[in-house]
């Protein structure tokens, strides 16, 4: 069963989730949303209506781009990351792999 | 399939974004729903099911609607474009606006507003500073002009100082026109030791030359002539009879206390100086109970030491020793002297004047009571015996009873108006600076501050409604006591009708040195600091707002 993660847990993680989508491809925000279920498999549902603004802070940040492109007979909206949007990525991974590991060392550890 | 772009611009409604982002926004928004739409149906559910689900990914299209302005602008969506409940776009804001300031300008508000105490804005017993310099002059330009003779005794009565040239030309003229008005005379007799070199006897005169039978004139003449604490009076000081001797030995004091005494009538002027005082602050459009209340603190009131100073010598100097020495009928009329004068005093409605009139009774009833048993006359002493016992204790809980609970009830009262009054201050400032912004940005919105003002007009938006509650209990606060100084007939009314609430508003706002120190020196300075406090942040957040060419990535 899944467990509902925190939502502040989620929000404060929410720009690196997606960040970490576009880091290989090109992706729209249709399939960002699809891609956050499918690969937490449930655990973290998106909700539309805050996948789309967070999506244009991005871009207004200058951290992912937008561009429209024929895709299967329609055009959609391809988010693609940039140069600052890599480097702040890797900060972010940086930052979210010792925090986990450290929550991790604290919980998972049973002290003698 | 459903038209989503359609739906969608419905949905949303104005979205002011520019270049063709709106339509890009509203296309991406359709995808979406398209593919959910799409979907849905791909797994077996109904056309009208999948179409539910699909517009269920968006439950409150207005927040969306913000959230995508701010998203894609990086700034909160114009406050004239916001479809919240109280947005300057919808009725209910300007409804609650309008009624809060019908609320305010109605006279009762008005009023309320106008007798807080407000540093700078305390009336006083001197009079002065209760009525403007400005205010005065007008009052008596207009009396001068009109040749009318109320204008001009209200000047003389309220000037800031007795010996004021302006105040004594002011009482001469009034009293020309209406001879009726030479009880102001009382005024400017009154109190001359605050200033030395000036001359009381000619309006002592007049007026005794036209109120013969009045007892007052002549105790403003004895006090003028001898100022009991000044040399070489204030040598006898430490004790009184060493003073009454002396001053029953001066025939300036004891001539015109003997006349005092055997004055048929005393009226200090109170109903008539009362009268003219309504008459002049209606017509001159200062319908304020608490002015008239404070106006009659300059009311001229003799110094009744000299009255106990006189008592003392027709009960003790005269009456006993005509006692000791066997003549009791001379004891009797000096004792009963006292009694007839503290009868005419204690018809004065002046509390001070009841309260001195029954010290007087009761110790010239004292008196006589002890003679009369003395005597054996049982019958008279038995009546006089009466009299003393049926002599109130001046006591102002027993003399107005249910006063207390008068007194609880307007400090309640006044708590309300002064925190509904600091509400209202405040809210009204918001209020107001709320409705410059929205008036700018209505018609100036490419202001290059724009920007700015839309983030100060967006969160002011709850002002207006919280103005309208605020103004409301200022409302409900002040109602039981708002009253036009028409209706008020005399200072015992206003005492006891009007003034619990106003000395309850001073006791709620007495702070001590607070009081006295900061709000008295510091309050409006603080205003102003406060003000180029809220310019300087306004100006810091326009700074922090605007793009750092050094930050790309900065949010």
């Amino acid at each position: 069963m899944a467990v509902a993660p925190d939502r502040e847990l989620k929000k404060g993680n929410a720009e690196l989730l997606i960040l970490a989508l576009l880091e290989d491809q090109a992706r729209h925000g249709y399939e960002i949303g699809k891609l956050i279920a499918e690969r937490s498999e449930g655990v973290l549902r998106f909700h539309v209506a805050s996948l789309y603004p967070l999506l244009y802070r991005l871009e207004r940040r200058g951290w992912v781009t937008g561009e429209w492109e024929p895709a299967g007979g329609r055009r959609r909206r391809y988010y693609r990351l940039t140069q600052t949007g890599r480097k702040i990525l890797g900060k972010q991974r940086s930052r979210w792999r010792a925090f986990s590991a450290a929550v991790n060392r604290i919980v998972e550890v049973r002290h003698a | 399939m459903p038209d989503w772009k359609k739906i969608v611009r419905e949905k949303l409604g104005t979205l002011p974004l520019t270049n063709g982002r709106r339509d890009e926004v509203i296309e991406e928004l359709a995808q979406q729903l398209e593919s959910a739409y799409e979907e849905a149906l791909a797994h077996g559910v109904s056309e009208q099911q999948a179409m539910r689900r699909s517009l269920a990914q968006f439950k409150d299209w207005e927040k969306l609607r913000r959230e995508l302005f701010h998203s894609v602008e990086g700034a909160r969506l114009p406050v004239w474009e916001q479809n919240g409940f109280f947005s300057p776009r919808r009725l209910p804001v300007w409804t609650v606006l309008g009624l809060s300031a019908l609320l305010l300008a109605l006279p009762v508000s008005r009023q309320a507003l106008e007798i807080l105490p407000v540093p700078g804005g305390y009336p006083n017993p001197k009079g002065s500073q209760m009525f403007s310099e400005a205010a005065l002059r007008r009052i008596e330009q207009s009396g001068d002009k009109q040749k009318y003779a109320r204008a001009l005794a209200f000047i003389a009565l309220h000037s800031s100082k007795e010996d004021d040239p302006r105040a004594v030309q002011a009482a001469e003229k009034a009293i020309a026109l209406d001879p009726q008005l030479t009880w102001i005379s009382a005024k400017m007799s009154h109190a001359t030791y605050l200033y030395p070199g000036y001359d009381p006897h000619p309006w002592i005169e007049r007026l005794k030359a036209w109120d013969p039978q009045n007892a007052f004139p002549y105790m403003l003449e004895a006090d003028a002539n001898v100022h009991w604490w000044e040399p070489p009076w204030s040598q006898f000081r430490g004790a009184s009879s060493g003073v009454r001797g002396n001053f029953a030995a001066e025939p300036r004091w004891r001539i015109p206390m003997d006349k005092a005494f055997a004055a048929p009538r005393i009226d200090f002027y109170d109903v008539q100086q009362f009268a003219l005082d309504r008459q002049a602050l209606l017509e001159q459009g200062l319908d304020r109970p608490d002015v008239l209340f404070a106006a009659g603190w300059s009311q001229p009131v003799p110094d009744l030491q000299l009255i106990t100073f006189y008592e003392d010598i027709q009960l003790q100097d005269i009456g006993e020793t005509a006692e000791k020495a066997g003549r009791t009928d001379e004891a009797l009329t000096a004792y009963w002297s006292v009694v007839r004068f503290a009868d005419r005093l204690g018809a004065s409605p002046l509390d001070i004047a009841r309260f001195c009139s029954n010290r007087l009774h009761r110790d010239a009833y004292k008196h006589i009571l002890a003679l009369l048993r003395s005597k054996g006359r049982a019958d008279e002493a038995g009546m006089v015996d009466s009299a003393l016992s049926a002599l109130p204790r001046f006591d102002y809980s027993l003399e107005r009873p249910g006063y207390p609970s008068v007194e609880a009830t307007a400090t309640r009262s006044a708590w309300v108006m002064v925190v509904s009054a600091v509400f209202v201050a405040l809210l009204g400032a918001a209020a107001a600076l709320w409705l410059v912004f929205v008036i700018v940005l209505k018609w100036k919105a490419d202001l290059g501050v724009s920007r700015l003002l839309n983030r100060l007009a967006s969160p002011l938006c709850f002002a207006p409604p919280s103005l309208l509650l605020a103004s409301m209990a200022l409302f409900l606060g002040f109602y039981p006591y708002a009253r036009s100084i028409a209706q008020f007939h005399s200072y015992k009314e206003l005492e006891y009708g009007y003034a619990p609430v106003l000395m309850g508003l001073y006791d709620v706002t007495r702070f001590g040195n607070l009081n006295d120190v900061w709000l008295l020196h510091m309050f409006w300075p603080t205003v102003w600091c406060a003000l180029v406090a809220l310019v300087g942040a306004c100006v810091l957040a326009w700074v922090h707002s605007r793009p750092r060419p050094d930050r790309p990535d900065a949010t």
